[in-house]
């Protein structure tokens, strides 16, 4: 299961968002990846997620496999659609 | 923590000094001005206060991440222990301007070795906080860790005890 979202707050995908992101992504069993540009990191890594350096209006596809895919993609997908607010 | 239970912990396990990479007051992480860190969301640590506007290497480390905004940096030390600098309390908005990186993704450093220049100055007056935390962003690879500095620090000094999983 993947799906592609558009980062939308000011600051782009900086500390404070990967800290939420991550934190999200780790309540799933799923393997989760990120993609931007070609290049794939670990969702569940605040320092990969960081290295991606992705701005605002960025795209991403989030990639999630195992059984709760579904729910981790939909629940993440939601998440950066709302700005990394919890 | 008895004496003897942190004896056997160290032997279990290896531990790896975080020195100061800034001069200044230090502080426990739960005393940053800003939920995300003090509520150790991107991982434990502690913070800094600084008094000058230099960041050296805390540990022989590579460089994982130049911000764009050369606000933060990221770095991988021993036992791959990775290590969030964060100069000041929401200064993504600064969007550069004050800070001067030095050293470049991929890089290889020795403890000491000069990260990145700020104007301590611009930053006081222009971020919500000039605290800096200094955060672990991969906690699963911790087993424990003690802050072992307090107090005024100069960049060098003993900081964090960090037993690591591995």
């Amino acid at each position: 299961m993947e799906k592609t979202v558009r980062i939308l707050n000011e600051e782009g995908f900086h500390a404070r968002p990967a800290g939420v992101f991550v934190k999200k992504a780790s309540e799933f069993k799923a393997t989760i990846e990120v993609r931007s540009n070609g290049i794939s990191k670990n969702g569940k890594s605040i320092m990969a997620l960081m290295s991606l350096g992705l701005a605002k209006d960025a795209e991403i596809t989030i990639v999630a496999t195992g059984a709760d895919e579904n729910a981790a993609v939909e629940a993440l997908t939601a998440l950066v659609a709302n700005k990394f607010q919890i | 923590m008895s004496l003897l239970s942190k004896l056997f912990s160290k032997s279990a396990a290896d531990s790896v000094a975080v020195f100061a990479p800034l001069s200044g007051r230090i502080l426990p992480i739960t005393e940053v001005p800003d939920d995300v860190f003090a509520g150790k969301m991107l991982g434990d640590g502690f913070a800094i206060e600084p008094t000058e506007g230099r960041v050296l290497a805390p540990f022989d480390c590579e460089v994982v991440q130049v911000f764009r905004t050369g606000h933060a940096i990221g770095l991988r030390g021993p036992g791959g222990l990775e290590l969030l600098i964060h100069i000041g309390i929401d200064t993504v908005k600064m969007a550069g301007e004050g800070f001067s990186p030095k050293v470049s993704e991929g890089q290889k450093l020795k403890k000491g070795d000069l990260v990145l220049e700020f104007d301590l100055a611009l930053v006081k007056s222009k971020a919500k906080s000039i605290i800096t935390p200094v955060v672990i962003t991969n906690m699963y690879a911790v087993k424990s860790l003690e802050l072992v500095g307090s107090g005024a620090v100069r960049s060098g000094d003993p900081a964090l005890n960090v037993s690591s999983n591995h």
